[in-house]
């Protein structure tokens, strides 16, 4: 909101420089976004909280910069005259919970002309647009009083006046001249054929006050802010007048208001007051009794504010005081502070004008508690090893588009009610469709070398509800790097959380044939696998992507805490065996016989790779390098001869394996 | 025999003396031995000389190699060895590393301020209830941030207890709060950090999904001088040891007092016209903050007669952007290798 300060000062005295003020009104809780000088006047842009309807007034600001300065703050309040009763009209209210209370003067022989350079200077240094005398004049009451007020041309009015819901499909054209089709959420003002305003929002093309109108029927009301908020989202349209109506307006000033306003129309557009006619209730305001206990109040804020400071404070923000005891007093809260309702809401009245800097820092003694959170310190860790790894992590959205995910054979997905655009409109339930996008947004902008990670959480459907879990993803995208990188990789994770009862097992999955699933402790806690051909093109890879993703919560329940393993001071040596193997074996198969054979094998490894024409038809070949080692002893050449003879010995008596 | 070992002693010895260079004595080594030595020929002799002949020769061949194996070691370490200039303008080799993405780097980060002062981190889900995301908060029914044009709602069916309302992607990490004091008793310190999503349109300063922290500590003597401190430390721990603070009052259903909190510019440390950062303000807004109110506490179940507490919230992006001077939050989740090398 915009304020003028020379209209405060119709107000008040005020004799403060703009930067000292702005920097009071900040502190005290009207942050001044921005002020600046225009001619003799300074106009502030600030930002209110939406607790304070209040402020949206000239009255309210001027009432807060009094009581920022120390000072009483008291007002001339307007003379309200309520006769004659206008009886040719009736207003019917359809609900009171939608208007509780709607009043109109009548005001004849107006003269609609340019406004005053006075007024139009106040209105526009406030950020409205003057239109003619009579507008500027309901605006300027608006601003200063915080209660929106609309003039209708009467004379357009066809018979009574009715405040009720419109009915679906009917048109409503504004002042702006846009055609809105309204529906039963929304608020309108009506007579006995059509839509004259969109009620609190904005006034009708068709009883729009212009230089022809002769008399005026100046509207003052109070409307539901939940209803006010619904029909201007519902239109499209947010005004001056909306925009208080939503947060509240002072029933106690609607009175002054149009009051005021019919005065300054007589005034200043040579016109006679005529009529008033009013509907529904003026809302009560409960008068709420509040008990401050001062030592209460310090050891709340950890502060040492004085008595006769607190005291004024409260006076000067219009409570009524009354001591209680030597260290209570007895409140009234200001009758247009909706807000206040108890103690604490006191407090922050008092500190925010005493100044939260005159309450000294210091630091609680926190009674310890030894809770560690197991998995948050397991995915720290984690990231930290994966980086070490030489992999980035990566954040990627939790909200995707089905259609992308369903491309990934990912379905029954838990949807948004209300996405705001079709590509964010489910939560995935695997984490490798961000992956494949990263690495797409890369290859595209022609980055190498990409190796990636994220920890996040994915979310599924369950017969019960949802299940929301923690997962790892690992991508791949890199010269020479392949599907066996990324499986060790894997292996190194569990190498480095000691988990040893891991397996893989061959699977194919809706978007990777090939790929295996991996166990930790006999259960199944993810896969690795290539990225197949038709999902690459269709996100528009144009590299081999390995990835994988793994649960979380089961590696952290597998991981063991560490223990050293005795380094071997003995020589290591080795011996290659050259095998050919049938394509429908697996290295698998060689393997399990070494591993199953001998202490004395610490290690082995493929040398050599070779497919030729000199082997027999499905078979390939390869070399493998076996290390032994004791760890007693240094072992003689005979003995690693010895086991090492077994070995190709039991090798060759595979089906399917020959040695070369 | 004799002759043709004396010769050979004879004449390594000469050889060894012109030898200046390590190339040199490695010519020497391949000469006398190197497979197709003259001493390998004599050696291959030794079989067959006469028993006794035998035995001398042999040893006496071994002498002699291991003679020569010495001297060539000893002259090689003799050598006055001069280093070939390699030119060390050359470029360095181009690495690569893994690295950590920067926001959860900030996250964990400030997590670590508090854990420091006694605080435990405690992670809460996504997918939460209105009761926890709003109304234990204190965040009235009609509460605009609960339009669907400010929160997203989720298809999962209603919970079983009517009052915990409809499921939605939590809007901010306060739900956490409620979480901890209903199954918790105080003293609670709890820092609570994670993903949070709102209906905003992408743009340089806005994402639908963005990272908070939740700091909230419940106990009998808790008051807003221990806030203050509290956050104190953490500006000055996180931004720089010289930053100063500044609480404005604000307003949250969820806390009364309520304030935002400003640091000062650790740019250009005061006021300086035209800072890139704070652009002349001299301070810069980092987060929200309170007591907590009454009425979230008696929801959770904790008297507020005898407890009080504080609690505050903030953005992870925004302070990771004013530290780093990252100035599109797109950035995050781009996820472009030249961004997340950087860190």
């Amino acid at each position: 909101m915009r304020f003028s300060l020379n209209f405060v000062k119709e107000l008040i005295k005020v004799d403060l420089p703009a930067e000292e003020l702005a920097q009071l009104l900040t502190m005290a809780g009207i942050e001044v976004e921005h002020f600046e000088k225009q001619g003799e006047d300074f106009l502030f842009d600030i930002e209110i909280t939406s607790n304070r309807y209040d402020w949206l007034s000239i009255v309210g600001i001027a009432r807060e910069i009094s009581a920022c300065l120390g000072e009483r703050f008291s007002i001339k309040y307007p003379k309200i005259v309520k006769s004659p009763l206008i009886k040719d009209k009736q207003i019917k209210i359809e609900s009171s919970a939608d208007c509780p209370f709607y009043i109109a003067r009548r005001i004849r022989g107006v003269k609609v002309s340019i406004s005053p350079a006075h007024l139009k200077e106040r209105i526009t240094n406030c950020k409205i647009n003057s239109i003619n005398n009579v507008v500027d004049i309901t605006n300027y009451c608006m601003l200063k009083w915080g209660n929106p007020l609309h003039s209708f041309d009467e004379d357009k009015i066809e018979g009574s006046i009715y405040v009720r819901r419109a009915r679906d499909g009917e048109k409503f054209i504004g002042i702006d001249e846009k055609e809105r089709i309204l529906n039963s959420e929304n608020l309108v003002i009506a007579d006995e054929k059509k839509v004259i305003a969109l009620a609190g929002v904005m006034g009708a093309k068709n009883t729009e006050v212009t230089e022809k109108t002769k008399n005026v029927l100046l509207e003052a009301a109070i409307f539901s802010p939940l209803r006010i908020r619904h029909s201007r989202r519902f239109a499209g349209i947010d005004t001056d007048s909306s925009y208080r109506f939503e947060r509240q307006v002072f029933a106690d000033y609607l009175e002054y208001a149009s009051a005021q306003a019919s005065q300054l129309i007589a005034e200043i557009a040579g016109a006679e007051f005529t009529g008033y006619l009013g509907a529904g209730k003026k809302p009560r305001v409960t008068d709420k009794k509040i008990t401050l206990d001062l030592d209460k109040l310090n050891e709340y804020l950890g502060a040492e504010y004085q008595k006769s400071k607190v005291k004024s404070i409260l006076v000067n923000l219009g409570f009524i005081v009354k001591e209680s005891g030597k260290f209570k007093f007895l409140l009234s809260a200001p009758k247009h502070r909706f807000d206040i309702t108890r103690e604490v809401d006191v407090y922050e009245e008092i500190s925010r004008i005493y100044g939260y800097d005159k309450i000294k820092e210091r630091i609680p003694a926190i009674p310890h508690k030894v809770v560690k959170n197991e998995i948050y310190e397991f995915k720290k860790e984690l990231r930290q090893q994966l980086s070490v790894l030489g992999l980035s992590e990566i954040i990627t959205y939790s909200v995707e588009a089905d259609e992308d995910l369903g491309k990934l054979g990912c379905n029954n997905l838990i949807k948004l009610v209300n996405p705001l655009r079709a590509q964010e409109n489910s939560l995935r339930p695997s984490l490798s469709l961000g992956l494949i996008k990263t690495v797409s947004y890369n290859l595209n902008r022609s980055r190498a070398n990409l190796r990636f990670f994220e920890i996040a959480n994915v979310y599924s459907r369950q017969a019960n509800g949802f299940c929301e879990l923690p997962h790892l993803s690992i991508g791949l995208c890199e010269e020479e790097k392949d599907l066996f990188y990324l499986k060790g990789i894997i292996e190194e994770i569990f190498k480095f959380l000691n988990i040893n009862d891991f397996e893989f097992k061959e699977k194919s999955f809706s978007f990777c044939a090939n790929a295996l699933e991996i166990f930790v402790n006999k259960k199944s806690a993810g896969f690795l696998g290539k990225l197949d051909e038709k999902i690459k093109n269709e996100f528009g890879l144009k590299k081999e992507l390995y990835l994988s993703e793994l649960d979380i919560a089961s590696l952290c329940a597998a991981k063991k805490l560490k223990c050293y393993a005795q380094i071997s001071p003995y020589p290591v040596v080795f011996r290659d065996i050259s095998i050919a193997i049938h394509k429908d074996k697996h290295f698998s198969d060689v393997e399990k016989i070494i591993k199953e054979k001998e202490e004395y094998i610490c290690d082995y490894r493929i040398i050599d790779t070779y497919q030729g024409k000199d082997l027999e038809k499905d078979f390939y070949a390869f070399s493998l390098r076996v290390f032994y080692q004791s760890k007693e002893r240094t072992l003689t050449s005979e003995e690693v001869d010895q086991i090492h003879n077994a070995i190709r010995e039991l090798l060759s008596k595979q089906e399917g394996i020959r040695l070369r | 025999m004799e002759i043709k070992v004396k010769k050979l002693e004879e004449e390594f010895g000469k050889d060894l003396l012109i030898a200046q260079t390590p190339s040199d004595v490695e010519a020497l080594r391949i000469k006398y031995l190197g497979r197709k030595a003259e001493i390998n020929q004599l050696f291959s002799i030794v079989p067959s000389l006469s028993k006794e002949a035998k035995g001398v020769w042999g040893k006496n061949l071994n002498i002699l190699k291991n003679k020569i194996t010495f001297a060539l070691s000893e002259k090689s370490r003799g050598l006055n060895t001069k280093e070939e200039k390699i030119d060390l303008t050359y470029p360095s080799a181009r690495l690569t590393r893994g690295s950590r993405h920067i926001l959860n780097v900030v996250s964990e980060e400030i997590c670590s301020v508090f854990e420091k002062l006694g605080f435990t981190v405690v992670e809460g889900t996504e997918i939460e209830d209105e009761w926890h995301n709003f109304s234990a908060l204190n965040i009235p029914l009609d509460h605009p941030s609960r339009d669907a044009f400010d929160t997203f709602y989720l298809d999962i069916p209603q919970p079983q207890e009517k009052h915990r309302g409809k499921f939605l992607l939590r809007s901010h990490t306060s739900p956490s709060q409620a979480r901890v004091m209903k199954l918790s008793k105080p003293p609670i310190a709890v820092v609570s950090p994670g993903r949070v999503y709102r209906p905003d349109s992408v743009d340089a300063s806005h994402s639908f999904m963005f990272h908070q922290v939740e700091g909230f500590a419940v106990d009998e003597n808790i008051n807003f001088a221990h806030l203050k401190g509290v956050l104190l430390n953490f500006a000055r721990l996180f931004f720089s040891p010289d930053v100063n603070l500044r609480l404005r009052p604000h307003f949250f259903p969820f806390t009364e007092p309520s304030a935002e909190v400003d640091i000062s510019c650790f740019i250009c440390k005061g006021k300086q016209e035209k800072c890139s950062l704070c652009k002349g303000k001299g301070w810069l807004e980092i987060l929200g903050c309170g007591m907590i109110h009454p009425e979230v506490l008696k929801n959770c179940g904790i008297d507020p007669k005898k407890y009080k507490g504080f609690a505050f919230g903030m953005g992870v992006e925004r302070p990771a952007m004013l530290k780093y001077g990252i100035n599109d939050i797109r950035l995050f989740y781009e996820n472009d290798v030249k961004f997340l090398e950087q860190f």
